[in-house]
């Protein structure tokens, strides 16, 4: 029964993430101001019944800011895990792939190119991209693409190399399947599903190191409602009005939290199976 | 080591790539930006003195003979080697980078020791706290902190120079998330060990309980985690670019942010390849004290060695 | 309880305690009010690093606050505007207004040795007058300037073009100070690390993106009249740090780590004033109002009644009372309230939205798309703004978005760019913006001709034109020639209020507050003050108390 595999942390988080994901795709329906919409005099309210979270400097609504931010750091997180899931496939599998001699240096230069964007951290990697490119979402989700496939290209290569002498492919081959048929129906989504279990957990690193660079001013522009550079622009406010940076951070924490949560829940149950 | 080379190697060419991309006239880039509005004639001159009319596979022969001597190109906009503007600030980084990693084992091993015992609920809040700790964001954390241990309680200075008492919240930032990590890798192997047979026997033979948890089942459990060693490094190193903000302590970190702000990017370049050449130095010693701890790895200490 | 359990309770609590003992021992703070006579004054600057400490190079504000530290300038101003003597203990225009006598205190010397004279003189104006210096303040200050006379060691005599009523404001400005001749000579590379100067500090050393350590002058003996040089128990050294994020410079502020900083956020003066060891000084500059400036000369801002109607939507008094928290006041004036002409005109800058609507529908902004922005054969109502954090505070930039916001009610879409100041520049010299804010600090109403004639819409040798409204009006020029040239004060004072009336009749400028200038400080410290001149901060005379 999935839903005892899945356990109930895992449910909670489920639930979890799918609040998250109502609150990126429909966020009008969640948030009960419009996240731009300004009120001076009603700057700096603490929470109440009116405004769960408060308000900011000019009286937006802090809730509402939090529930459509979500969509800009979900999204993000989401593409840039993709981007990073394509990009580590690709040099898992030529790093695992082929155990004849014309692919040898091949292999070799794959394995070395994932231990070398392994040496960069992230979020240098991403300040290095956005000095180039100057700063925008593009670039963030470029960086956080590069500087998560290194650690997908690894657990490609390794399932890639342990299906290739599995019994399954040999019988493939022995059959005379065609090594691109092989690689379709086996080698992949043999080596591709614990993959994907890692890469809930890998939404939710997303999602942090983005918000770190909104937190540096190198993301959304102003006013866009950013978790990152909502806590920023709280932070001269912090003994004032603790809510302008508790909640956009409470809310990267949620994610962080419940990406983990799912993906181990995940893991087990792949295990299980 | 030849390994370690060709990485370094290929991260070299990584950062030249970068280069390459930037959009616009680098010799433009040089002089400040379009906002410099650089006569022609300063164009030609910054494109002699920084190579850029040569072409690309001799800038890029250039560029690796040079990074060879340690010389990573001038500053854009302080005008002086980044090499020196990099070794200004790599002491401070460095200190808060190590006492980091430190307090995140100490916080770590807490967490462990606790996780190694028999104690259901003590396991379940040590692993719930694990958890919410690795996904803190730790400019979060600081903000946090700074509201609690400067702004309620007085203890500690908002602003870090200097001197340990200053080192401690930028240092508790960086630790606890790193902390959270380790703990996590860290307890698997606690949980495999807790139930292997040599811990059977060990209590069989009458040892005390905290010296089985201490002597078989953390030591057992704290490999996995000291193979992040150098993962943790870079990631501290990364986060030290929040952190020294927020704590307006000097450093690499906030050198980095200013260089990316006003798009210096030979300083910008300098510090990523530091960065690199430290992860991939750190991987190198990890490798060899864990195979020198470890009788099982000796074989692994051979491949290392010989270049595998 | 069993000998197991006790043990990893023992185990625990020494794990515990190496924890947490390091961290309690060295608890309390100490900072800096251990009583221990300072060896240093140490100020944190939020304003930006400056490439060159040479003020003739470019010329803007973060290199006038180092220029007062280490440069002095021929005159100065006092409390009240008059011109007070500084190098030059007195002068003299001819008739005709088109020669000026200044006769220079003969013990004046720079910190190299050399003497201030008038040899030194006529290096300094042909130093911001090359074009290769690259100046835009100091050159404009000095453009009248044909000549400079060496009379005497003591008496440098000024030949101008045409008369310049303005020229004593000119040359009190912190961009006009005088260098030794010798270390200009070293050539601009060496001469921008550490200016040579007569002031109460010498540039000692420079790390960049870190701190300047100014060292004392001991010989220091020509302060502006009002000002003193430093007792003898004064720190000996001035240590200039540049902490670029306000609430780290506000916490460093409130540990004792600087004594003096700049750029306080307004919650930040607020706090300090319910604080016993802080105090605050508040100097706001001199010179042109903080204003947003509308660019006349493209689409849609060519159009009046689209200006008009932008200006009328804007929300800007709710804003500054919650932002600045009653640190700052709403301007209607293209001047500084600190400017004694100046003519605020809210008359022109009422807030009405229903009146915005009809003036857009009257220019033909009458569609609307899907997102509620007006748009005319397929044109969006766009307003670009770029924003640099080195010329607008945090607590600006909320200011702005909320202008944002309240525009997009009638169909405006302001977008916002933040910039590095290199890229805001750039923007700028494009012509890319239809909206920006640029301070610009100068002495006197004679700021309004830097800003609005039309020579000013034609780049200095910098590349940096002042003009932003790219406003090009003959009958306007004539009233600020005047305002700059008219010998009679009651002829300039009625040019300077009518350039005022006509600049808020074109509706160009969207006033918003002077130019904030506070300073909060260690309550300990005496003696500290703003020069009258651009209100730079004066640390040569501050002692601990």
């Amino acid at each position: 029964m999935a839903r005892s595999r899945l356990g109930v942390d895992g449910w909670i988080a489920l639930g979890c993430v799918a609040l998250l994901a109502c609150c990126a795709i429909v966020p009008g329906m969640l948030a009960p101001f419009p996240p731009l919409a300004i009120d001076p005099t009603g700057a700096f309210a603490p929470p109440s019944m009116a405004h769960p979270f408060g308000t900011d400097d000019s009286g937006r609504d802090v809730l509402s800011r939090v529930v459509y931010g979500a969509r800009d750091s979900l999204t993000i997180g989401v593409v840039a895990t993709l981007g990073g899931l394509l990009a580590g496939t690709l040099l898992g599998s030529v790093a695992g792939g082929s155990r004849t001699r014309a692919f040898g240096p091949l292999r070799y230069a794959a394995d070395r190119f994932i231990e070398a964007l392994f040496s960069f951290p992230g979020l240098l990697l991403a300040l290095l991209l956005i000095s180039v490119r100057g700063p925008g979402v593009a670039s963030v989700v470029i960086a956080v693409a590069i500087s998560t496939a290194p650690g997908y290209a690894r657990m490609v290569r390794g399932g890639v190399r342990q299906m290739l002498g599995s019994g399954s492919v040999e019988a493939a081959q022995v059959q005379g399947d065609s090594t691109a048929r092989i690689w379709r129906t086996l080698v992949l989504p043999e080596t591709l599903r614990p993959v994907l279990v890692l890469a809930t957990l890998g939404v939710g690193h997303a999602v942090i190191l983005a918000a770190a660079l909104g937190f540096l001013g190198l993301g959304t522009p102003p006013p866009a409602p950013e978790w990152g550079a909502m806590l920023n622009a709280g932070r001269p406010y912090l003994t004032k009005a603790w809510w302008l940076t508790f909640f956009p951070g409470l809310a990267i924490l949620t994610v962080g939290i419940a990406c983990t949560v799912l993906g181990r829940a995940l893991e087990r149950r792949e295990q299980w199976q | 080591m030849v390994g370690a080379a060709a990485v370094m190697c290929i991260v070299a060419t990584l950062a030249f790539v970068a280069l390459q991309l930037i959009p616009g006239d680098p010799a433009e880039a040089a002089l400040g930006g379009p906002g410099s509005q650089a006569s022609a004639e300063a164009l030609a001159a910054a494109r002699a003195e920084f190579g850029l009319d040569r072409p690309v596979l001799a800038q890029y022969a250039d560029f690796l003979w040079r990074l060879l001597r340690g010389d990573l190109g001038i500053s854009y906009a302080q005008k002086i080697p980044v090499a020196q503007v990099l070794a200004g600030a790599i002491g401070p980084t460095l200190a808060l980078a190590g006492i980091s990693l430190l307090l995140a084992w100490a916080i770590a091993l807490v967490s462990v020791f606790i996780a190694s015992g028999h104690s259901r609920v003590a396991r379940t809040i040590a692993s719930a706290l694990d958890l919410i700790a690795a996904a803190m964001p730790n400019f979060w954390l600081a903000s946090l902190l700074v509201l609690l241990f400067t702004g309620m309680l007085g203890w500690f200075p908002a602003v870090s120079t200097g001197g340990f008492h200053g080192i401690v919240l930028p240092a508790l930032s960086l630790a606890v998330p790193t902390a959270g990590f380790i703990a996590q890798v860290c307890r698997a192997g606690v949980d495999n060990a807790r139930s292997a047979p040599f811990v059977e026997s060990a209590r069989a033979r009458g040892e005390s309980e905290a010296g089985v948890r201490l002597r078989h089942i953390i030591r057992h459990g704290i490999v996995p985690g000291l193979n992040m060693t150098a993962w943790a490094l870079g990631s501290l190193l990364g986060g030290a670019a929040v952190i020294e903000v927020i704590f307006a302590r000097p450093g690499l970190g906030r050198t980095l942010v200013n260089a990316v702000i006003v798009r210096d990017i030979p300083v910008v370049l300098g510090v990523v390849l530091f960065a690199a050449f430290a992860y991939i130095v750190v991987t190198l010693l990890t490798d060899l004290t864990i195979a020198r701890v470890d009788p099982r790895t000796e074989a692994r200490l051979h491949r290392v060695v010989a270049g595998g | 309880m069993s000998e197991a359990s006790n043990q990893k309770m023992r185990i625990a609590t020494a794990i515990l305690a190496t924890l947490v003992l390091p961290l309690s021992a060295c608890a309390p703070a100490t900072g800096g009010d251990s009583g221990e006579p300072r060896a240093a004054i140490v100020y944190a600057t939020g304003d930006g690093e400056p490439d060159c400490l040479d003020p003739h190079v470019g010329g803007n504000y973060p290199q006038a606050l180092i220029a007062t530290q280490v440069l002095e300038s021929l005159v100065s101003l006092d409390e009240n505007g008059a011109v007070v003597p500084w190098l030059a203990t007195e002068w003299e225009s001819s008739e005709d207004g088109l020669t000026w006598d200044f006769t220079l205190d003969s013990h004046a010397k720079f910190s190299d040795g050399t003497p201030v004279d008038a040899a030194a003189i006529k290096t300094n104006i042909e130093h911001l007058q090359d074009p290769e210096t690259g100046s835009s303040t100091g050159y404009l200050a000095v453009q009248q300037i044909s000549e400079v006379e060496v009379v005497s060691p003591e008496l440098a005599r000024l030949h101008l073009t045409r008369p310049d009523a303005a020229l004593l404001e000119s040359l009190a400005q912190p961009w006009v100070a005088i260098q030794s001749p010798a270390g200009i000579e070293r050539g601009t590379d060496e001469n921008c690390l550490a200016p040579i100067g007569s002031g109460p500090f010498v540039v000692s050393s420079w790390t960049k993106q870190d701190r300047i350590v100014l060292d004392r002058n001991p010989d220091y003996s020509t302060a502006p009249t009002g000002f003193e040089a430093a007792s003898g128990d004064a720190p000996e050294q001035l240590i200039w740090r540049f902490i670029p994020d306000a609430t780290a410079r506000f916490a460093a502020l409130q540990s004792g780590e600087v004594d003096i900083i700049d750029n306080p956020l307004p919650e930040q003066i607020t706090t300090a004033e319910d604080d016993a060891a802080l105090a605050h000084l508040d100097a706001p500059r001199p010179g042109a109002s903080n204003r947003l400036e509308l660019n006349s000369g493209q689409a849609p801002f060519d159009d009046k009644n689209v200006r008009e109607a932008f200006i009328a939507a804007a929300l800007v008094n709710p804003g500054i009372e919650t932002l600045f928290e009653g640190t700052a006041t709403r301007s209607y004036s293209a001047l500084s309230s600190v400017e004694p002409l100046n003519v605020q005109s809210p008359e022109f800058y009422d807030t009405d939205p229903a009146h915005a609507n009809e003036l857009l529908d009257q220019a033909g902004w009458t569609e609307r798309d899907d997102d509620g922005i007006r748009t005319k054969n397929g044109e969006r109502l766009t307003v670009r703004f770029p924003v640099t954090g080195s010329q607008s505070t945090q607590t600006e930039q909320a200011l702005f978005e909320q202008i944002q916001a309240s525009v997009r009610e009638v169909g405006f879409d302001v977008q916002i760019t933040l910039l590095d100041l290199g890229a805001w520049y750039g923007a700028l010299g494009a012509h890319e913006y239809e909206l920006v804010s640029a301070p610009y600090t100068k002495i006197g109403p004679d700021v309004l001709r830097f800003l609005f004639h039309s020579d000013a819409t034609v780049p200095a040798p910098s590349g940096y034109f002042a003009n932003h409204a790219m406003i090009e009006n003959p009958e306007l020029d004539a009233l600020l020639d005047a305002i700059g040239s008219d010998q009679n004060p009651e002829a300039r004072a009625a040019a300077a209020q009518a350039a005022q009336q006509f600049i808020a009749e074109q509706q160009v400028i969207l006033p918003v507050y002077d130019q904030q200038n506070h300073f909060l400080y260690r309550a300990d410290l005496q003696e500290f003050r703003a020069l009258p001149t651009v209100s730079t901060p004066w640390i040569g005379q501050v002692v601990a108390g």
